[in-house]
């Protein structure tokens, strides 16, 4: 059951993931996906559109035509405008699970704009969408409200349907290889973990960058930011996985524990903290790959004199034996020269130098890079000897490049987290108390810029650089540097 | 409407869309690479060391850079970003960046990971080349600038791409005006305060004289001439037309000698009637030091090569001169020493002549910057 299946996410990622695990096989024997919206659609045009949808957005391509025809069979669109068509909904489930012998257990997705939420989770309940026989789970997009009030008000309209251990909140990111990677690799291998903390680590760096601007969500994104949209969700996640101690078990409730004992860790940045430890930037005009793009304030549906922010960098804390004293530095943002999702762990410099400054010129202290994406993969940077008489020491990278090392491409997040939650594991979803923690970490910070006295509103920044002038001195106060990603 | 050259795709790759496209096909070229070795049972890794951006406003210039740091790819398996600013397509082209991308291979035995990236700008994309240029390197990965020709001082994209740097490369022999341009780039570096590191090919070419000079006075009985010198000679190769060069590589041994016994400028370089510069420079005593700087035309050899070195100084009440030639043939060099106008010491040795790949493959192990070569262009801009 796909709310909003007629969207711009159903049609960009949903349909196309489905299609996908089908392709693989994957999906139960007996199954049949629902889309819903107000605005009618017969089946046969929704299948269409559908099938351009995914010729387009598959990521394996071209499509196969034969495994479309029987994956199409299983498509069918109501249209919900009003209690009529949600009765219409219902009937149809129920025939559907007649037809084909399923036991009435449901997915329900929420695709739509987020203010559609409660009406559909009343419509679910009120309509006895659920069925009586089968298992009933919800999965909820991002963004799960817009502050820690409307996350928690939203999250009791859920529960009034679904119990807690039947919502599945999305964040994409989870589903992404490579961030199971990151979760793989330090839990997994002996010789991480050792080194995982303040006696070796300098800081971390974790950067979230977009080449792209706001294209056409200016109505979303006005009201978001960059720190609602990115901060409160992909970034903090990152930094909870990297950060949080080993679970008992890789379950839903052990590793979730701990990334939200990790969130509660966080050091609220409140006050007169916030302008030495947060900076946000707007982009003005400028070139990305050598191509002229607008200023966001030059962007349609975009006001004139926004103070919306398009980028973040974040000084943060882990207040925890682990990482007392070790800062976080965060940042992401829209129109930034190069796409590259990462995190660096910056180990200390080699407490005693046995070599001349000169022979040392070239020589940076270790690093790990996890990189997210794109080329996906794990880097680590030592110093080695440059092939010449004498020794000058150069610092080299040894790449893993996760493609090359498998040869195959990496399922699509939304595979991996649709095939979850029909299988029931939440490991990978947001649970409530965690949201909660990030609203509430993420909340006094927008208070704070949104307040009359910090009334500058974000610097600028060119679009094609790595952000405002002020995001560098946050770094370099510390006499540090951000990485060049 | 000039449309500039057309690109070779054979040699520079096939055109990409985009950073992404561009870099999805290196990957795959890198996959089908290492498929290829695994089959050959030779084991292959992205051991790219550097990000090497070359600067070069004419194809033949682009296309001799990525030659040598092709040859090079074994010690410096690098991305090299070919930057081709493409001056032919100045007038009325629409401005855009094109990018091509390929991995040669250098040696068939060898699988070396070496990825060339040409990166085109047509008409006036002064502004906007840097946001080509940065999603491609490497990250971490230091970064070396090769700017073939000479540096537009006042432009955007050299400022642009300057602040990526880790090292600058020039090479002050292909300047049209060193005498304009290496104080700019004195003040430049001086001014980033060792944020990057700066290099001139034609003093990577002093080497073998720096290296000879310096020996003579490891000599105990010899050293105590480097206190009283009294003369320099310095003579630079011109072509037989005499054409007026600026005689940078020989000055800049000048200012090595300068910076090293801190000598004083006394007056302005002054033409020589003979050709060429005469003037004088003071001792930390104070007393007089004659320098010479002579065009002579030699067959075989550079224009601004450096032909012979003279030093005369006194010390002990003996007159010593040491000297240094170039032979005809011209691979090898005589280093001879005169006591009292009495032939002590004489002995020929190989002059390496490098080129250009050579040169800069020495630069590209060297990351932090060359303290000596700095003070040496500080001196000679002091004295100019
Ligand atoms: N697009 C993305 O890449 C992306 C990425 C991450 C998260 N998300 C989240 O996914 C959700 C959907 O985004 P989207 O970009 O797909 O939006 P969209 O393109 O505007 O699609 C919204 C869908 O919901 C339907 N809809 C709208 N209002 C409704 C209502 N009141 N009742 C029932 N159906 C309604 C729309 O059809 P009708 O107008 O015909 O009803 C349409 O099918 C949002 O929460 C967004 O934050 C999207």
């Amino acid at each position: 059951m796909i709310f909003g299946g007629s969207g711009d996410l159903a049609q960009r990622k949903l349909i196309p993931a489905l299609y996908n695990l089908a392709l693989q096989r994957l999906l139960p024997a007996t199954f049949s996906i629902v889309g819903t919206a107000r605005k009618p659609l017969s089946h046969e045009e929704y299948r269409e559109e559908l099938h351009k949808a995914v010729a387009q957005y598959s990521r394996t391509r071209p499509l196969n035509e034969e495994v479309w025809r029987s994956f199409a069979e299983h498509l069918h669109f109501v249209t919900t405008s009003d209690d009529a068509g949600y009765e219409e909904l219902r009937r149809t489930l129920e025939q559907l699970d007649f037809a084909l012998g399923t036991h009435a257990n449901r997915l329900f997705y929420l695709a739509t704009p987020p203010p559609a939420y409660k009406a559909i989770v009343e419509a679910i309940g009120e309509h006895r969408l659920r069925g009586d026989t089968g298992w009933a789970r919800i999965v909820v997009e991002k963004p799960f409200g817009h502050d820690r009030a409307s996350a928690l008000e939203l999250n009791e309209i859920v529960h009034t349907v679904f119990r807690e251990d039947e919502v599945f909140r999305i964040d994409h990111y989870l589903g992404k290889e490579t961030v199971q990677n990151i979760l793989v690799m330090r839990f997994s291998n002996g010789i991480f973990e050792p080194i995982w903390n303040r006696q070796y680590v300098d800081h971390v760096q974790i950067t979230v960058a977009e080449t792209i601007g706001v294209g056409e969500r200016a109505g979303y994104y006005e009201q978001a930011g960059a720190m609602r949209d990115i901060v409160q969700n992909h970034l903090l996640q990152l930094l909870a996985l990297v950060s949080m101690e080993p679970p008992a078990a890789f379950d839903d409730k052990a590793v979730r524990d701990e990334k939200v004992k990790v969130m509660r860790a966080l050091r609220r940045i409140a006050g007169e903290d916030l302008s030495m430890n947060a900076v946000r930037g707007q982009y003005t005009r400028g070139f990305i790959e050598g191509t002229p793009v607008p200023g966001y304030r030059e962007e349609p549906g975009v006001a004139a004199d926004s103070r919306t922010d398009t980028y973040v960098a974040l000084k943060l804390w882990v207040d925890n034996w682990r990482w007392e004293g070790i800062p976080f530095y965060v940042r992401t943002g829209k129109r930034l020269p190069k796409q590259s999702t990462e995190i660096a762990i910056q180990f200390r410099a080699a407490p005693h130098q046995l070599f001349s400054r000169d022979a040392l010129a070239g020589l940076e202290p270790n690093a790990l890079v996890l990189r997210i994406q794109p080329d996906e993969g794990i880097s680590l940077r030592f110093g080695a000897k440059v092939p010449v008489q004498g020794i000058r020491i150069r610092a080299v990278n040894m790449d893993f490049d996760y493609g090359a090392s498998f040869m195959v491409d990496a399922p699509d997040a939304y595979e991996t987290l649709i095939l979850d939650a029909l299988r029931g594991d939440a490991t990978l979803f947001t649970r409530h108390d965690e949201v909660d923690q990030q609203w509430a970490f993420v909340d006094p910070i927008i208070k704070g810029w949104a307040s009359s006295d910090s009334a500058e509103g974000p610097a600028l920044y060119e679009a094609g650089t790595w952000g405002p002038t002020e995001a560098d001195a946050l770094i370099e106060r510390d006499g540090r540097k951000w990485r060049k990603a | 409407m000039a449309e500039g050259v057309v690109i070779d795709t054979t040699f520079w790759g096939t055109r990409q869309s985009g950073v992404a496209a561009l870099e999805r096909e290196l990957t795959r070229l890198r996959r089908a690479q290492s498929a290829h070795a695994r089959e050959l049972g030779r084991p292959i890794a992205r051991a790219s060391v550097l990000n090497l951006i070359v600067y070069a406003d004419r194809e033949e210039h682009a296309r001799r850079a990525a030659r040598s740091i092709a040859d090079l790819a074994l010690r410096h398996p690098s991305r090299a970003i070919v930057v081709l600013a493409d001056r032919g397509a100045r007038d009325g082209t629409q401005k855009r960046i094109e990018m091509h991308c390929r991995l040669p291979i250098a040696d068939g035995a060898r699988l070396v990971c070496y990825e060339q990236i040409l990166v085109r700008a047509r008409g006036d994309a002064d502004d906007r080349l840097a946001s080509a240029v940065i999603p491609l390197l490497v990250p971490d990965l230091p970064v070396f600038l090769w700017w073939t020709g000479t540096p537009p001082l006042g432009s955007r994209s050299f400022g642009d791409l300057l602040r990526l740097t880790d090292r600058l490369v020039v090479d002050s022999a292909d300047f049209a005006r060193p005498e304009v341009t290496l104080p700019v780039i004195a003040r430049i570096s001086d001014e980033a305060r060792g944020r990057f590191g700066l290099t001139d090919l034609n003093w990577t070419r002093l080497t073998p004289w720096r290296e000879i000079a310096t020996a003579f006075f490891d000599v105990p009985a010899w050293r105590l001439f480097l206190d009283g010198v009294t003369g320099v000679s310095v003579g630079f190769a011109v072509d037989m037309d005499g054409r007026d060069i600026h005689p940078s590589q020989a000055l800049l041994f000048v200012g090595w000698l300068a910076s090293r016994l801190g000598w004083r400028p006394l007056e302005a370089l002054a033409p020589s009637e003979a050709g060429g510069l005469l003037f004088a420079i003071a001792r930390p005593d104070g007393a007089r030091i004659m320098v010479r700087v002579r065009p002579r035309f030699e067959r075989g050899l550079d224009e601004g090569d450096v032909s012979g070195i003279r030093i005369k100084a006194t010390a002990a009440r003996q007159l010593a001169e040491f000297a240094v030639k170039r032979q005809p043939d011209p691979r090898h060099q005589t280093a001879t020493v005169l006591l009292d106008g009495e032939r002590r010491w004489e002995r020929t040795m190989p002059l390496p002549s490098p080129a250009i790949v050579e040169l800069i493959g020495e630069e590209l192990s060297i990351l932090g910057s060359d303290r000596t070569y700095e003070a040496a262009l500080g001196a000679l801009v002091e004295l100019a």
